[in-house]
Parts: C-alpha cells; structure tokens; sequence
C-alpha cells in the first residue's frame, strides 16, 4: 500500500538519463553533483547517461561532453550516441578498442532525411551486432515500419525502444513480437495497466526503468513500478537487473 | 486511503480510445485505483458534443461503484441550444456536481461569447468547472483572467496546468491573482520540479491530484505527487483534500 512518502526495495539502475545542455536551452541539472543528488533522493543507485548534443545536433561532440560527467565511483555510465557517418563511426570504433563502450545511442538521422534502413545504416548495426553492443532507439526518431524490417536483418543485436508513450500503443507491442532481442524503456509508457499486461505478455526480461531525467522527473515511473501486481523478482529485473545484464555490469564496472 | 488521506483524482475518462490504449474497463481502473489507495476518481465523457450521449454513458459508469465514481457534466457549444439543458439534466437528474469542458473540440478560445451560458449556469449554481488547458490558442490558462473575476461563485480548474512551462505560467498567475483558480496535476509532460512549482507559486490549497485515467494510468501520476519535494501537508491537500472541499463530498 501506498505512502506519503516513497523509497524502491529493490536496487535501481535508471537506463535512460540526459546530462548536458540541449541547443534549445539549460538543463535543470547543470552538474554531476546535482544528478547524483537526484539520484540520492529516489533512491536510484546508478544511471545510464548520454548527453543532450548527442540527439540532434553532434554525436561525437556529445560523446566529448559527456566525459565531464563521468563520476570516480562510476554510478554514471556512460551511453555514447552514434550516427552512421563516418566521424562518429570512427569514434566509436575508438572507444570500443579502449573498452569503454557498454552500449550506444542512435542519433536522429530520421528528421535529417536518412530512414532507419539497412541500405543507410548496415556498417553501424554490423559493427554493434557483431561487437554485442547495445543499442538504445529512440522511439519518436524512428518510423515503426522501419524498425521492424532493419531489426530482422540484424538478428543477433539488442536494442532498447526508448521513450514510448500512449500514441504509440498500436505499435508497441508489435515491436516487441517482431524481435525478440528488443526491450522496452518505460519512462513515458502509461496506458492504464499496460505495464502487468506487456509483462504478461512477454515476460519482464523485456523492459527497463527508465526516467529520462531530466525531460523528465525521476520518481514517478519508480513509484509506478513498485504499486503493480508483477512479482518482485520480476520488479528486481525492471529496476536494475536487466540492465545490468544487457551492460554486462558488476558492481563498479 | 494513502496514510488517513482520502485520496481523489480530479481527473479522468469515460470512452474508449483504443488507438491510444483508452480504455474504460471498470476492473482495470478499479485495479489500478486501488493498487496506489485512490478512493474516488471524477470521471466525464467528452467525446459527443449533445452531451447528453455521453453524460448518459458517465451515469451508468457510474452506477455501477457510485462509492468510488463521481460524473462530471461534458457541454459543448458547438451545439448551443442544448448547452443548458443538458446542464440542467445533468446536474439536476444525473447529481453531477460539477463540469467538464474541452475547448480544443470547438472553434472557440474559452473566454469567448459562445462559452459564456455556461458560466452563468454555474455561477447560479455555484459549481466548479475544469477546463483542458494547454498552449494552444483554444485553451490558454491566461483565459480565466477574464472568468475568476466575472463569476466569482465558480471555481475554475485548469486541467494539465498547460502541460507547458508558457502555459503553465498563465495558470499559476491567475491561480496567484483569485482565489477561484484551481491547478490539476495530470501531464505526460511530467518535468522535475512541476509539482514543487505549483506548490510554491500557486499555493498547496489548489493544487488538485488528476491522472488523465483511463488514458494514462494514475499510478505514475499519483507518483507525481508522492515522489515530490513537498511537505506531507501539502501532499494531503493535493491528494484529496482541496477536491473534496470543492466537490463538497
């Protein structure tokens, strides 16, 4: 039953938070420090974080920024965001040899012209797929139909649909039947009752808590979680261990 | 209940809207409801402008679990000979006691001419009004401006509270200026600090917990309000106590 006030338990990996300024304007949080209190406050104990010029404008100068969040007790992850062109390729590729990529971002490419197809796309995905990287998709950057047809042809890579909300109810859980390497991010998915029927449906091995801090508060979807009828296993799984499986995280890795 | 708190929301639908996942199945509400200590949800119609279909189809919703649902009366003025008899019927008969509008569904920004026998309706009556409120032009808080003062007996609910920050600005302004301005919580847009912001600005006695149900689950909405930097008190006053005091129950 609920209360006043709110704290998770079960240990909580938020798999969906933005640092840095956008071009359109300052972030609500201006430093690690003020996220890592956020954190505190909901009881979040480590973050998967990419940053806010990765979306739409620079990957590769996203990737330089977001460096200057990255904490010494390493409760931030780094998400490095990637387009298929040929500097963000390169740096990537740099990055992996280092060993410091866990998982990647996909760019808005859409709005720039290029679909999310394997004839603009096939030299990133081959290197994700064949390296077991991650790929984190933003659902609102991406066509439906898209998805579907380029995740078939890249069977063995995993990706995360992020920042799925009620106008995507009619695709969401054709997404998730079209491949069964995809998860879901559940930071703006609230059609009534939906998470305990996907859950159902396709077991909690498939989604992750995300907030997208700060587009978005970090507690709300928390407290969510905690008040459904899924078990606390499968809660554990949403909360932290599905991400951390997917990162291949230890404690402090 | 959530600590002694009885919990309502402002907010909520009857319909269905499936390509978005809307869906008034009372079991599921009712579930969703009761797994988070949510009481009473206030529920309308909005989806036919006679009104009368829908608030027909609010009643018998209603009807089923009349401990747990209260009917809000949908208009539309869009159809203008029907406005007050419809309300009529609807406060009179059904025991609705309140109303619901949506001015993107009309031609009309809400402070204009087409909306105003409604006002007077509920300015005899003394009922509250809750109003879609967003940055669109049809809908903008900055419109109760020119309503708080010119019907001092309703009191004014701005639903969404904008969903934006410019729009949201405008109904804490009016909220700050008189007193028969209230702030509805419900949003997908659900930016840290909002709660905290209406709170501070607008003052914790109107501020008023919705959820948007069935269209959005009032789990994370509620979370809103329990997740926020806010003093217990005034959670207990956005959480069922303004409502209450406004409703009268």
């Amino acid at each position: 039953m609920s209360s006043l006030t709110f704290s998770p338990r079960v240990p909580v990996i938020d798999a969906n938070v933005c640092v840095g300024n956008h071009h359109t304007g300052p972030s609500p949080c201006q430093s690690p420090a003020h996220l890592l209190g956020e954190m505190d406050f909901h009881g979040v104990r480590r973050a998967v974080i990419y940053h806010a010029q990765g979306e739409q404008i620079s990957p590769t100068d996203g990737n330089m920024h977001l460096e200057d969040w990255l904490d010494a007790d390493e409760r931030l992850i780094p998400q490095w965001s990637v387009a298929p062109v040929e500097t963000s390729m390169r740096q990537i590729a740099e990055l992996h040899r280092r060993g410091r990529v866990k998982s990647a971002r996909l760019h808005d490419c859409q709005s720039a012209g290029l679909p999310f197809l394997p004839w603009g796309y096939d030299d990133l995905l081959s290197l994700l797929s064949s390296e077991r990287i991650p790929l984190w998709i933003p659902l609102m950057d991406v066509e439906a139909d898209h998805l579907v047809t380029t995740l078939k042809a890249y069977p063995d890579l995993c990706t995360v649909l992020i920042g799925a909300h009620y106008t995507h109810a009619l695709v969401v859980r054709g997404l998730l039947e079209a491949n069964s390497n995809t998860m879901l991010e559940l930071s703006r998915y609230e059609p009534i009752g939906e998470v305990e029927a996907l859950v159902d449906r396709f077991g909690a091995d498939r989604f992750v808590y995300g907030s997208w801090y700060p587009r978005y508060a970090m507690g709300p979807i928390l407290f969510y979680l905690h008040h459904t009828r899924i078990s606390e296993d499968d809660l554990a799984r949403i909360c932290a261990g599905n991400v951390e499986r997917l990162l291949g995280l230890t404690e402090g890795s | 209940m959530i600590d002694g708190t009885r919990v309502i929301d402002y907010h909520g639908h009857v319909g269905r809207w499936e390509r978005y996942g809307m869906v008034d199945d009372p079991e599921l509400i009712l579930g969703a409801m009761d797994a988070v200590g949510i009481d009473i949800a206030c529920l309308f119609h909005i989806f036919h402008p006679d009104g009368t279909t829908g608030n027909d189809l609010t009643a018998q919703f209603v009807a089923r679990n009349p401990d747990r649902f209260v009917g809000f009366a949908y208009v539309s003025p869009t159809m203008p000979d029907r406005m007050v008899p419809e309300l009529e019927r609807a406060i009179d008969k059904l025991g609705f006691p309140a109303i619901k509008l949506y001015p993107p569904y009309t031609p009309w920004p809400f402070n204009e001419e087409p909306w105003h026998p409604i006002y007077e309706f509920a300015q005899d009556r003394g009922l509250a009004i809750i109003f879609h409120t967003d940055h669109f032009i049809n809908s903008r808080p900055r419109y109760f401006e020119d309503l708080a003062p010119a019907y001092p007996r309703v009191n004014f609910v701005s639903a969404h509270c904008g969903n934006v920050p410019e729009a949201r600005a405008e109904a804490i302004a009016a909220a700050q200026k008189f007193p028969n301005v209230y702030l509805e919580t419900c949003s997908t847009y659900r930016t840290p600090g909002v709660i905290e912001e209406l709170v501070e600005k607008g003052g914790a006695d109107r501020v008023l917990y919705g959820s948007d149900m069935p269209l959005m689950d009032p789990r994370p909405q509620i979370g809103k309000i329990i997740t926020a930097r806010i003093s217990n008190e005034a959670k207990r006053m956005a959480l069922g106590e303004n409502a209450a005091r406004l409703l009268g129950i």
